[in-house]
Formats: C-alpha cells, sequence, structure tokens
C-alpha cells in the first residue's frame, strides 16, 4: 500500500460523512414540515 | 432509519477497502484504476435514473396521478447529477492515462450529448407555466430523451475506436480479480442504495413544495 492512499481514503471518508450528515439533517427537516403540514404518507392527488 | 444507517457503514467500509485492501489493477498507470468503484456505480445510477424517469413518466401519461410526475423529475435530477459526476470522474481517469482530461473520445461525447439532452429536459420544465401542460410534455420529452439512452452510452462507443476500456463486467472476461469485483458489486450496490435514499428524499421536497403551491394558489 502506497503511504498517500491512507490520505485520500481519509478525505473520501470525510466527504461521504459529509453528505451523509447533510442527508440525515434533509429527512430530518423534511419529516418536521410533514409534520406540521399534516401531510399524510400517501399523498392525495 | 435502519437501512440509511447500513448504508452509511457500508459505503464507509467499501470506500476504506478500495484504498486500504484492494490491489490497483494491472496495465493502468499507478493508482488510478481505482476510480472504477466510483465511476462506473455513477454511470450505472445514471443509466438507472433516466430508465426509471422514462418509466415514471410513461406511468404518469397513462394514469395522470401527480407522483408519478415527482418521481419522473427527481429521477432526471438525480440522473443528470450522477451523469455530470460520471463525466467528471471519467476526466480524471482520462487526465492519468491519456494525457488530456479530454479527448473527444467517443464515451466521453456522448456522455456530453446525453447531458445536453437531460438539461433540455430541465429547461422544457421550467419554461411552460401550466403545471398540467409542463408534466405532460416533460413526460413525452422524458420518454424520447431515453430513447437516445442505449445509442449514446452502448451503441456510439462501439462502432468507433475508443480509448476507454470495456470489458469490465463482460462474464466471459471480466478483467478483474474475484477481490476487486466482490468490492465493486459492493461500491455499485452502495451507490443504487444512495440513489435509491436520494430520490425518496427528492420526491417528498416535491410533494411539500406542491403542497405549499396549491395553498398557495387556492388563497387567491
Amino acid at each position: 500500500m502506497k503511504s498517500g492512499l491512507g490520505f485520500v481514503a481519509a478525505v473520501n471518508l470525510i466527504i461521504w460523512a459529509g453528505i451523509t450528515l447533510y442527508l440525515f439533517v434533509l429527512d430530518r427537516r423534511l419529516k418536521k414540515l410533514e409534520q406540521r403540514s399534516g401531510m399524510d404518507v400517501h399523498y392525495e392527488k | 432509519m435502519i437501512y440509511k444507517i447500513l448504508l452509511t457503514i457500508w459505503m464507509n467500509l467499501i470506500i476504506a477497502a478500495v484504498f486500504l485492501y484492494v490491489e490497483p489493477a494491472v496495465g493502468f498507470p499507478g493508482e488510478v484504476s481505482r476510480i472504477l468503484f466510483f465511476h462506473v456505480p455513477m454511470a450505472w445510477v445514471a443509466t438507472l435514473a433516466f430508465l426509471l424517469s422514462m418509466i415514471a413518466s410513461s406511468v404518469y401519461l397513462i394514469t395522470r396521478k401527480v407522483n408519478a410526475d415527482f418521481l419522473a423529475q427527481s429521477s432526471a435530477e438525480l440522473g443528470f447529477l450522477f451523469c455530470f459526476l460520471a463525466t467528471v470522474t471519467g476526466s480524471i481517469f482520462a487526465k492519468a492515462t491519456w494525457g488530456s482530461f479530454w479527448n473527444w473520445d467517443p464515451r466521453q461525447t456522448s456522455i456530453v450529448m446525453l447531458l445536453m439532452i437531460y438539461g433540455a429536459y430541465f429547461v422544457l420544465r421550467s419554461a411552460v407555466p401550466d403545471y398540467e401542460k409542463r408534466r405532460v410534455f416533460a413526460g413525452v420529452y422524458s420518454i424520447l430523451a431515453f430513447c437516445t439512452v442505449p445509442f449514446l452510452i452502448f451503441v456510439v462507443p462501439r462502432i468507433t475506436t475508443s480509448l476507454h476500456p470495456e470489458d469490465t463486467l463482460n462474464p466471459a472476461n471480466p478483467g478483474m480479480d474475484i477481490k476487486t469485483l466482490i468490492f465493486f458489486l459492493g461500491s455499485l450496490c452502495a451507490y443504487t442504495g444512495l440513489f435509491v435514499w436520494m430520490l425518496r428524499l427528492k420526491v417528498r421536497m416535491l410533494r411539500i413544495m406542491d403542497r405549499e403551491q396549491r395553498a398557495f394558489r387556492s388563497n387567491f
């Protein structure tokens, strides 16, 4: 294994952590918005 | 929730393994072949997203259920995003192997054409003010746009000479050892899971926006 690969892996893991954190936060905010507007799971046309 | 946590752990394992455990492929300079674990899944997800957009558009045109249009729009947007990322990662690979980021290789040219075709889909969506007409036009366009996908992704790069490596998943000539294949397929699954997660979020977002717009319009 080359020495630089550990650094590249760490950068990729940080990017991935940022993406997942953003998606989890977005998920929570959407859930709150859905609850506030009383939206059901099944969308009505 | 559990599938999202599992996906996060799975993606972390894949990233760590492809850099620290899997050996680089023979025949490519340095460590550049490791981009395969990111570039190919992105291209796969883009194709899957465009296919799903076409199916959802067909469902919308038949049933006129607005949920199908949300799915079609979300899928096309994510397909565009992943197609763009596949283009960027492909350019990085091209720089390392062919000497420059852009070579007008048939594969590069066809992916740019695909981006332009789906870029026009969003232009069309934003150009029609009437909601019902917009959904119908976008649905028809999405079906027509997908007709070009097999041609641009599978046919064009094969009828002309291309620098792009082929046969990565050909069962007769896999071109990768079993360890690489396992993590490659693992990466494909992880990216597909990520796409499903993002797609569900985007559809929920569109539903909330649509509901807010309906409420706003009903007040006037």
